[in-house]
């Protein structure tokens, strides 16, 4: 009984820690990506990027001097103009074309490109590894957590609530739910659509910058960071029900669960592939996922 | 109220409304008929803003609308209830009501309240149901939310497409004692309906389309003008 036990305290809960700390951080970066494709029914491939750029504004900002707890609202504010220009100016102009899911992807494909390559000109291809804000570590029943990553776990629910809360729970969030499912009746009771779009994509763009800030201690920050999680993030996305809060946290909890235990009782090296082939079969029996969409853009 | 010069709209290459011309004013019941495909829809459409004119001027109450955005036109006190209700599916009835206060983006929270609790009042299923999801309500309760909401903004001028389709009797009886009442508050109503002998009861005039253009006009109240809609449009 008391190997059972030990087994459980040093080996498998460890494990499960570590995948719970991968679940938030993954669930942080996909909540913006399924909010703007919930609503705007656009495939956000340079979400990674807006991601980056949030660490990357953490970076700079630190630099001159200012403290981290500033920079987790400072950043999220800088990125909300940043994403209502980049709607209005770029994806508006292709958004009502008939082949919108082809243009808005190649259109926001090469804008992550643009972005990465601005990033590499500007810090290099280097990683900065910022100071971790929280030292030390916390052991909650016997199990050793690094406290920064308990923070994160904490401010990573927090933010989840925040967003559900505003999304299900607010007149702007019935805005943007109203909005998401028939433009031309919500407009017709006055909602304003185009900013209520260019407000939900700069709503996303300053999620993926608060998951840059928050996850940069633990990451660090370099040109290409985007690309490590956003594969995942597409997956949970998937995975949950493309547009669905809940579904990002179930799946992305889920995921990152297997991906710990497929890493643990198989290999590492499986545990990426175990999880995309999981992506690839939901979309062969069950394509709208385990919770459905937030609309139809 | 209203006024319609020379409207063209198209869907692509299809030519919708023909050059329509037309002169609402305050306080009317203005019915417009004709046969399936007419572009009976197409003109409610075009007016409320989902659709954008191709040539032609639209004029309410003194501001020019034609090229103004949907949720502008809301805002000049332009209601629209369409044909197949658009109610939102995963938003509850209060929250299908209370997004129809942005029709009437000046007005203070106190009167907002005012307002729902006056639609309330009149829509007392409406005010059992308010937790309830829009959609899971029967197409009748449907119909009435459809109407509530737009009400809620007080519009002068209402937009009504084809209200009574797919309802049982008793509750086109409640609809139109809606309209009547909307009318008797000085709400100015262009209506769509296919149930001619029921909708000419409550109009004040109308026309008869066909092919996107006006091929009648007449008054509700003349026997003659009647007669010659019925067979211009009955089946």
């Amino acid at each position: 009984m008391s190997e059972a036990v030990q087994y459980f305290q040093f080996v498998l809960a460890p494990q499960m820690l570590i995948g719970l700390v991968l679940g938030v951080a993954v669930i942080l970066v996909a909540l913006g990506l399924t909010i703007i494709f919930g609503l705007l029914d656009v495939i956000n491939m340079s979400h990674g990027e807006f991601y980056a750029l949030g660490a990357f504004f953490a970076l700079a900002l630190a630099q001159i001097g200012l403290p981290f707890w500033l920079l987790l609202l400072l950043v999220p504010l800088l990125m909300l103009p940043v994403g209502y220009i980049v709607e209005r100016a770029l994806i508006q102009r292709v958004f009502h074309s008939g082949d919108r899911h082809v243009r808005t992807l190649l259109l926001t494909f090469g804008l992550g490109l643009v972005m990465e390559d601005s990033y590499r000109l500007v810090f290099g291809p280097n990683p900065y590894r910022p100071e971790t804000p929280i030292t030390g570590g916390v052991e909650i029943f016997d199990i050793f957590l690094p406290s920064y990553r308990l923070f994160l776990i904490i401010v990573g629910a927090a933010i989840i609530a925040a967003v559900a809360f505003i999304v299900y729970r607010t007149r702007l969030g019935a805005m943007v739910r109203a909005a998401a499912f028939d433009r031309d009746m919500a407009a017709s009771l006055g909602v304003p659509v185009q900013h209520v779009y260019a407000g939900a994509f700069a709503f996303g763009v300053a999620l993926a910058g608060l998951a840059g800030v928050l996850l940069a201690p633990i990451y660090s920050v370099f040109p290409t960071m985007g690309r490590d999680f956003i594969l995942m993030a597409f997956t949970v996305v998937i995975v949950g029900g493309m547009g669905s809060i809940a579904g990002v946290v179930v799946a992305g909890l889920l995921l990152s669960q297997i991906q710990a235990i497929v890493a643990l009782y198989i290999s590492p090296v499986w545990s990426d592939p175990v999880v995309f082939g999981i992506m690839v079969v939901m979309l062969m029996v069950r394509p709208q996922g385990l919770f459905g969409r937030l609309g139809h853009g | 109220m209203l006024e319609i010069r020379n409207l063209q709209t198209h869907y692509g290459h299809s030519h919708i409304i023909q050059g329509i011309d037309l002169s609402v004013g305050a306080g009317e019941v203005f019915g417009i008929f004709g046969r399936n495909g007419v572009g009976k829809t197409t003109l409610l459409k075009t007016i409320a803003g989902w659709v954008k004119p191709t040539d032609g001027v639209i004029t309410f109450d003194g501001h020019r609308i034609d090229s103004q955005a949907a949720h502008r036109i809301a805002q000049h006190g332009i209601g629209f209830v369409p044909e197949d209700r658009r109610i939102f599916p995963g938003l509850s009835v209060e929250e299908n009501l209370t997004l129809g206060y942005l029709q009437a983006p000046g007005r203070s929270r106190a009167d907002n309240r005012a307002a729902l609790a006056k639609v309330y009042e009149r829509f007392p299923r409406l005010a059992e149901r308010r937790r309830q999801f829009g959609t899971t309500l029967s197409g009748g309760e449907q119909q009435m939310l459809a109407m509530a909401r737009v009400m809620i903004g007080e519009p002068k001028l209402l937009l009504i497409d084809e209200p009574s389709e797919g309802l049982a009797p008793m509750i086109v009886a409640d609809l139109y004692a809606i309209i009547t009442s909307l009318r008797e508050a000085g709400c100015t109503i262009l209506l769509v309906e296919q149930n001619l002998g029921e909708a000419l009861k409550f109009c004040d005039r109308f026309i008869a389309m066909e092919r996107g253009c006006v091929v009648l006009s007449g008054n509700a109240a003349s026997q003659a003008d009647r007669d010659a809609l019925i067979a211009r449009v009955a089946v």
